[in-house]
């Protein structure tokens, strides 16, 4: 069993100072044992911050990232026996398309595609094929939407099932939901 | 050749002990067999006159248990797989009445099954039902509410991660625990979640594998990988098996887990190493089948005598471990009073030393083979570990001679380092002294 942290698009400081509290309380060291992020960070102290969490961290770039940080654009990380793709998403046009993703899931070959950019909270099923989108861990706004649900995702990776936990934050209370993905 | 007069001398000790003395490397096996020739016939006859006793004892349908703890306080023998069959009557593990040993092992074995599948097999329950479902309310891994099952979980693994690191590293110097076990827990090993509920996993941090994906031209995808070794101190045994450390693991798991007051601590793991490697080793593949349940009662048994030593508030008490060393000193001083005045104005306090010697019922002194023969007459002790003070004040009387001309760093590292000796010497002083203090009293 491997608890596989989601999150992104937080924009410290540039949209929002922090992580919801309510997160934080919940986000303690020592429970979880990799993170994978969407990138969208914006600040180091939010990376070293993460790494207290886990000390196994995969990020990838995203358009608001720093020129000069070095992650990488697209990342295909493997857990067990998912294979995992990561990537930030605004170069997948349009953005947020299932169309579209499912196609660059079938470039890379993966049981399931991350992506970020959106800012709202997605996780379905397309042609046996497992998407994710963990939102923005602040809820911080986009061009497109003003008032974003925070959320976050944690992932339960066991053999060959892979247990989703959602958080979100609505009405200042987390609210959590639980999603089933079998591989087949 | 002064060695043969030597070799004999202990391979007599050897006879009469029942436990093997190690050959050191100067002496070669063709010279000890040499000295094995030349071994009176009526050793021998002794030797095996014991074992005889001792198989008669327990040959008896109503054990006399008065007798048979005499015959163990001087040495179970090796042979015939006597010791491991002693240990679990002295440690009150099979009742005293052969008649009721197949009825008791069957309970006791059956029920630590259960424990097993309780606590390892099957720690969190899934529910796979509905694709998607609100839990706000139920348990989710990050839950703070302390019914959640997920935080016992967590809980549990931090016991988990201090009994495994100290397993792995459990008697160093032989290879059995790190060797596989003919009788792994086949609900453990054969399950087809087995990586997952496989307790050194839980507990097991390591990175994940990724690659970065260059993009080179119009649809040419390149993954690299950057390979980051995990670290592995111990070689990965093939599926379906399981090494000896796992079952050490497991059974203190349990143990924890059953004994939440207490938990584990470390020392624990010293304690069931030279019990388990026993049963382990038992000639008998029947009694072999089944040490790890044998050796987790055994270990509760023994625990629940010596369980004060590791609890920290009862340290200052009588049964305390500095209970026990107060009794250490005021016996030395009974004894030796000259070493005792010698340590006690070096200030050479007995924490810095007997507090390993009390609380590891000696394990860490000595070498396997002479901690199950010490192990013997402690056990074997009617009101237990009484014996156990006079073995450590014998230990620091045969030292007296260093003692006395020692300076305090000196006398510091030669007791936290006890010279290698042949214990029947430790064994032999210690009632020696034992008699003379029953005696004077």
């Amino acid at each position: 069993m491997q608890l596989v942290l989601v999150l992104g698009d937080l924009h410290i400081p540039n949209r929002c100072n922090a992580l919801p509290a309510k997160f934080k309380k919940l986000l303690v060291p020592g429970r979880i044992h990799h993170i994978l992020c969407t990138g969208n960070l914006c600040s180091k102290e939010t990376l070293d911050y993460l790494k207290t969490l886990a000390s196994d961290v995969h990020i990838v770039r995203g358009d608001f990232d720093k020129i000069s940080s070095t992650y990488p654009e697209q990342k295909v990380v493997t857990v067990g026996q998912f294979k995992i793709g990561l990537v930030h998403g605004h170069q997948i046009v349009p953005w947020g398309d299932p169309e579209s993703l499912a196609s660059l899931q079938r470039q890379l070959g993966v049981d399931i595609l991350i992506t970020g950019h959106t800012h709202k909270f997605e996780a379905y099923e397309h042609d046996g094929k497992f998407f994710i989108n963990p939102g923005s861990a602040t809820g911080a706004y986009n061009p497109i939407n003003k008032f974003v649900i925070p959320s976050f995702v944690l992932m339960d990776i066991q053999s060959s099932t892979v247990v989703t936990y959602v958080y979100q934050l609505v009405d200042d209370e987390v609210k959590v939901e639980r999603i089933e993905y079998k591989k087949n | 050749m002064a060695g043969i007069a030597v070799l004999r001398k202990e391979f007599l000790k050897f006879l009469r002990g029942g436990v093997p003395t190690y050959f050191d490397s100067s002496k070669t096996i063709s010279e000890f067999s040499f000295a094995l020739v030349d071994i009176p016939f009526y050793v021998m006859a002794a030797y095996r006159e014991k074992i005889n006793e001792l198989q008669e004892l327990l040959k008896e349908d109503n054990i006399n248990f008065k007798l048979f703890r005499k015959q163990c306080f001087r040495g179970v023998p090796d042979d015939s797989g006597l010791r491991p069959l002693c240990w679990k009557l002295l440690l009150n593990y099979l009742p005293p009445n052969r008649k009721q040993w197949k009825e008791a092992l069957r309970n006791k074995r059956d029920l630590y099954k259960q424990f097993i599948d309780e606590m390892v097999v099957a720690p969190k329950d899934g529910r796979t039902d509905c694709p998607r479902i609100d839990v706000t309310m139920d348990d989710h891994p990050l839950s703070i509410n302390p019914d959640s099952k997920w935080q016992t979980f967590f809980k549990d693994n931090e016991v988990l991660l201090q009994i495994d690191k100290d397993v792995r590293r459990l008697c160093p110097d032989i290879s059995f625990f790190q060797q596989a076990t003919d009788f792994p827990c086949q609900e453990i090993v054969g399950g087809p979640n087995s990586d997952s509920i496989r307790l050194h996993n839980r507990v097991q941090y390591t990175a994940l594998s990724a690659g970065t994906v260059e993009r080179k031209g119009i649809g040419m995808n390149k993954v690299s990988y950057t390979v980051r070794k995990a670290q592995e101190d111990y070689a990965v045994l093939s599926s379906g098996q399981e090494a000896h450390w796992e079952v050490v693991e497991r059974i203190l798991f349990i143990y924890a887990k059953l004994n939440p007051g207490q938990s584990y601590v470390q020392g624990m793991n010293e304690i069931i190493g030279p019990i388990y490697y026993l049963f382990a080793t038992d000639a008998d593949s029947e009694w072999r089948e089944y040490a790890e349940a044998d050796t987790f009662f055994c270990f509760t048994g023994l625990m629940s005598e010596i369980r004060d030593f590791f609890i920290k508030t009862l340290d200052e008490s009588e049964m305390g471990i500095n209970g026990l060393m107060n009794r250490l000193m005021r016996k030395l001083k009974e004894c030796d009073p000259q070493v005792w005045n010698r340590l006690k104005n070096q200030e050479l306090e007995p924490q810095f030393y007997s507090f390993r010697w009390l609380t590891l019922l000696l394990s860490q002194e000595f070498d396997l083979p002479d901690i199950l023969r010490i192990w013997d007459s402690l056990f074997a002790d009617e009101n237990r570990f009484e014996f156990l003070i006079y073995v450590c004040t014998a230990m620091i009387v045969l030292l007296r001679e260093n003692l006395l001309s020692g300076d305090f760093p000196c006398n510091l590292k030669l007791l936290q380092n006890f010279p290698s000796m042949d214990v029947h010497i430790v064994l032999d002083c210690a009632v020696q002294l034992a008699l003379s203090c029953s005696l004077s009293s």
